[in-house]
């Protein structure tokens, strides 16, 4: 059972036996240079230092944001440069992705930031540019690349019809680039409710035998969607997908119980233990069958 | 349509939605664009622009977050609305974010004034907190080359205060009347290394700062007067540092 490394918590909660494996997102711990360096990203070493400490032994897993592996103008090479030099210093046993993209071309060719994550259309381009970058970052750690799922709210991306949809995507990715899934289940019912379709049946077509981490998380209504917050407990159809899901993933290393920072403290480390508490009890009964 | 002109497109669309037409340089052909068009106006995409412009404005409202706390609501959502439209807030990372921004608010408020002096403040704490943890003060025997040549710190700032620092603050922060805007100002320095990262600059410093506009060479700054012991001093503060 996995959870995020968050500062604001306190310690013990990573002490407590409820966490087997941190999942730590690097750029929590970097700041960017701007002057002269093209947003070079640099590890703050005392940041590092007191995640360690309060990590302890654990293992940890990287779950990256800015990559932006997605923009066809040109991925987050500065995030790569950080990652090794973090990588050096702090070994992680898998590393994954958002299958996105935040970046596109400014007036000037100037990388711009869009400000939020923003969905792939299902085409055999983005296929094929998202396949190979995974391909080259997993021959450079060395370590599987998991790429996961996101929710998405603008429907009627452009699409060719052999792909189809997120679904159709992300397995045609995985399959060119032989990688792995982060198979998040509440972006999969983000998805279903906002677009009105059958959570367990985009589970059945999604590539489980790919999928190394499983992701659970909260959300909440607004303005008539449903929000992939972070925001929360994880939803009852969310508990009930993770229940189907386990005995079909056979490969599933570890499941992750989402949460940002800034709703963790007021979620407080007693419910939190309680969340990774029912993941930790489905995992027993749905692995064991 | 390519992958890099849908990404450009609904990029800039998610941007700056409003703002005239964001498609305008691309070379999209008819039905492409009226498909973008078409995909603008949908719920779905309005929604992630609503997420987006809630995501950049809880960003910039935690980089500025002392100097927009003291200036009056309308104001404070005028320039969050100014600063999120011309696609600020966007940084995920918080430095790069605050020093952006609060250049941004620093240019829209009038000068001089308190407001300004307590934007100025911010930047400059933020700006030396970032190394202070790790700052070292610099080999000083490096000043009996011939050919040094210092600058002003890049984590330090010098802050005028137009009258006493401590009631224009407690003003600012409690929401009191202001005191008046005086012609005598007060300097307070900051920089990394120093205790607290600030302190008052005495004269002598506030002097060697204003020269300090462009790098300038140690034995040009001697024979025009500039005692060594304040370059040291601003040295060990992090004020001033080798170029």
């Amino acid at each position: 059972m996995g959870f995020p490394y968050i500062a604001e918590l306190p310690a013990k909660l990573y002490r407590s036996g409820s966490v087997d494996f941190v999942e730590v997102t690097p750029e929590t711990l970097c700041r960017q240079r701007t002057a002269g360096t093209g947003g070079a990203l640099e590890i703050v070493e005392d940041r590092v230092d007191r995640a360690r400490e309060i990590c302890g032994a654990l293992p940890m897993v990287v779950h990256g944001v800015e990559l932006s592996i997605g923009s066809a103008h040109g991925w987050n090479a500065a995030y790569l440069d950080m990652l090794d030099a973090f990588q050096a210093s702090w070994p992680f046993v898998w590393h994954s992705e958002h299958l996105g993209f935040q970046t596109i071309p400014g007036e000037d060719g100037a990388s711009l930031e869009v400000g939020v994550p923003l969905p792939l259309p299902p085409t055999k381009e983005a296929v094929a540019l998202v396949a190979d970058r995974s391909a080259a970052i997993a021959r450079r750690y060395a370590v599987p690349f998991l790429l996961e799922n996101p929710a998405y709210y603008i429907a009627d991306l452009p699409c060719d019809p052999e792909i189809g949809d997120d679904i159709g995507l992300i397995a045609a990715i995985l399959d060119r680039s032989d990688g792995c899934l982060l198979l998040d289940l509440h972006n999969v019912y983000c998805n279903a409710v906002n677009h009105g379709f059958d959570p367990f049946a985009a589970i059945d077509r999604a590539p489980l035998n790919r999928v190394v981490e499983i992701h659970v998380a909260g959300g909440s209504p607004r303005d008539g969607f449903w929000m992939d917050g972070h925001n929360g407990r994880v939803p009852e159809r969310v508990w009930e997908l993770l229940e189907y899901t386990l005995p079909r993933a056979r490969h599933t290393a570890g499941v992750v119980f989402e949460v940002l920072d800034e709703f963790a403290p007021r979620l407080g480390a007693e419910a939190i233990v309680e969340q990774l508490g029912r993941i930790r009890d489905i995992w027993t009964r749905r692995r064991a069958a | 349509m390519r992958l890099l002109d849908f990404q450009t497109a609904l990029g800039r669309l998610v941007r700056a939605p409003d703002g005239g037409d964001p498609l305008r340089t691309l070379d999209l052909g008819a039905d492409d664009r009226s498909r973008l068009e078409a995909l603008a106006e949908s719920p779905g995409f309005r929604f992630t622009v609503g997420v987006q412009r809630s995501w950049c404005i809880r960003r910039a409202a935690n980089a500025g977050y002392m100097t927009l706390s003291i200036l009056p609501d309308n104001l404070r959502r005028r320039l969050l609305d100014e600063w999120t439209n011309s696609g600020g807030g966007t940084s995920s990372f918080f430095a790069t974010e605050a020093e952006a921004l609060l250049d941004f608010i620093a240019d829209r408020l009038p000068h001089p004034s308190h407001e300004l002096t307590a934007c100025r403040l911010e930047q400059a704490a933020l700006r030396a907190n970032e190394i202070a943890a790790r700052f070292r003060a610099p080999d000083l025997d490096r000043l009996d080359n011939a050919r040094c040549v210092v600058r002003r710190g890049r984590y330090a700032a010098i802050v005028l205060f137009y009258g006493e620092p401590d009631l224009i603050l407690g003003a600012l922060l409690e929401h009191r009347p202001h005191p008046p805007v005086l012609a005598e100002t007060t300097a307070v320095l900051f920089g990394p290394g120093l205790d607290r990262l600030y302190r008052p600059a005495s004269g002598s410093e506030v002097t060697l700062w204003k020269r300090l506009t462009a790098p300038v060479a140690i034995p040009v700054l001697r024979r025009e007067g500039y005692r060594r012991d304040v370059i040291e001093t601003m040295l060990r503060a992090g004020a001033v540092e080798y170029a």
